[in-house]
């Protein structure tokens, strides 16, 4: 059966298969008012000291505005964060649909398509095309060959209860291994009654396959510890 | 729960992706989840419309109040969807008590007012507890992730803004040449109040018929995200695949 998911890979020119997870509606909405806000207090910042400069102070805030609407994405995007402040702070950013950082071209493409994206009103064929679309991108993104897609965010530590170590019945493979150790990281977020039974269906890991109850919980556990490598 | 039946991946998601894996499942349904819900809304929508005879800004406040009641029937279409199941109108009156009539009250009263209730519904609609469990069970749902819920809320809020003033600003588009202007006079006189509400209201409609779907089903998505984290799921899975290697 084809399970669901947003990914979408990505193969790089060495052959080899990337997994990219494209943002949707949420986050790119609130990066995008984030960047606006953003903006709203440059221009301010800009405005204010120019306000006493008479007829040519109006003539440089005017090209500020401009770069403000037009440059501002391009510049960040292009720095090497390739994001925006807003989108930053969302933890997404835009590369090519191959995953490689993104081109100059691409980015001026997209932001200028931000006006195709902006009508009729408010963003509303950006919307609409975000939703219809499995990939979340807006019109810009289509034109640009570009992807606005989530960060890689480093795993949370977590602490593992101290148990004694202790071997598995048989040799694991490398996906068990992983799946032993991921029970015990989710461990401290589980209740104990929904861990026992998790824990009775890794049970054979340690020869007690069919029984269960917090002692079976425990030996898991170690064998979890076993595998982290303290012996 | 039949965590292997599910037709979703199942791994350990940020907010903002869960509630992007609810839309990727709604646009995967899309066609029983239109199906369904055009079936019931279109109806409703068409009395909220005629309501205009009325007072001219009832037919927006009607719509607005009946969508917690309309979400119910995406709801169950989708919680069907999640599961690899495809959903036809028959379905949905053969369950029409359980997604139509059980509630009534509260869905057009408490969970309207529910800044993120596309997050709690599936709880009251899927779970099937009563009273203080339920109370707790929402509670437990909506710890850290209300934040979420209400993120998933305004953001939708916003897109369905956006698309309503898109299709007001399509209306005066596409007047006969020479008569924009006029129609833009026509649509702020305060004279006129009753065409503008009629246009505004018209245009909330469709929007609301397009969007719906997908804000329940982020809130859904969101849901999903927090039982795979509370209950470990994805491990859960895991573990039956090793067992049967």
């Amino acid at each position: 059966m084809e399970t669901l998911d947003t990914v979408v890979s990505a193969e790089t020119p060495e052959g080899i298969a990337i997994e990219l997870r494209p943002a949707g509606l949420g986050a790119r909405c609130f990066a995008y008012l984030i960047d606006q806000l953003v903006r709203f207090v440059i221009l301010y910042a800009v405005a204010l000291p120019l306000s006493f400069t008479g007829r040519f102070g109006y003539g440089i805030l005017l090209i500020v505005m401009f770069l403000l609407a037009w440059i501002y994405p391009v510049v960040f995007e292009l720095s090497r964060w390739g994001a925006t402040p807003g989108k930053r702070l969302l933890g997404i950013k835009v590369v090519m649909d191959n995953g490689l950082p993104i081109t100059p071209a691409a980015s001026l493409t997209r932001n200028l398509l931000r006006t195709a994206d902006f009508l009729p009103a408010l963003y509303g064929s950006g919307i609409v095309s975000m939703l219809l679309r499995r990939d979340f991108k807006r019109l810009g993104d289509i034109a640009a060959n570009t992807l606005v897609v989530y960060q890689p965010e480093a795993a949370p530590k977590v602490a593992l209860e101290n148990v004694e170590p202790r071997p598995p019945v048989r040799p694991l493979d490398p996906q068990e291994q992983a799946t032993i150790i991921g029970l015990a990281a989710r461990a401290s977020r589980l209740t104990p009654e929904r861990m026992d039974e998790l824990a009775a269906l890794a049970a054979w890991v340690t020869g007690d396959a069919g029984r269960s109850g917090p002692d079976v919980t425990r030996r898991v556990l170690g064998v979890a510890q076993w595998l982290l490598g303290r012996r | 729960m039949q965590v292997d039946a599910l037709a979703i991946r199942l791994r350990q998601r940020s907010n903002g992706e869960a509630a992007d894996l609810g839309v990727r499942l709604c646009q995967h349904a899309a066609r029983s989840v239109f199906t369904c819900y055009l079936a019931v809304a279109l109806p409703i929508m068409l009395v909220c419309l005629a309501l205009i005879e009325v007072a001219a800004w009832l037919p927006t406040v009607a719509i607005w109040l009946a969508k917690p009641w309309l979400d119910r029937t995406i709801l169950y279409v989708l919680s069907r969807a999640a599961f690899g199941q495809a959903t036809t109108p028959r379905d949905v009156i053969r369950a029409r008590r359980e997604i139509w009539w059980s509630q009534l009250l509260r869905s057009w009263t408490q969970r309207r007012l529910s800044p993120w209730r596309s997050l709690t519904g599936p709880v009251y609609q899927l779970e099937g507890l009563r009273g203080a469990r339920q109370r707790k069970r929402v509670r437990q749902i909506r710890a850290g992730k209300s934040g979420a819920g209400l993120m998933v809320t305004s953001a939708f809020g916003l897109a369905e803004l956006a698309i309503t003033m898109s299709f007001v600003s399509l209306f005066v588009w596409f007047a006969p040449q020479g008569m924009a202007p006029e129609l833009w006079e026509l649509l702020l006189d305060s004279e006129n109040q009753t065409s503008i509400q009629f246009v505004f209201a018209l245009a909330y409609a469709i929007t609301v018929a397009f969007v719906e779907p997908y804000y329940v089903a982020a809130g859904f998505g969101l849901y999903l995200n927090r039982r795979v984290e509370l209950e470990a799921w994805d491990i859960e899975q895991e573990l039956k695949r090793a067992r049967a290697r």
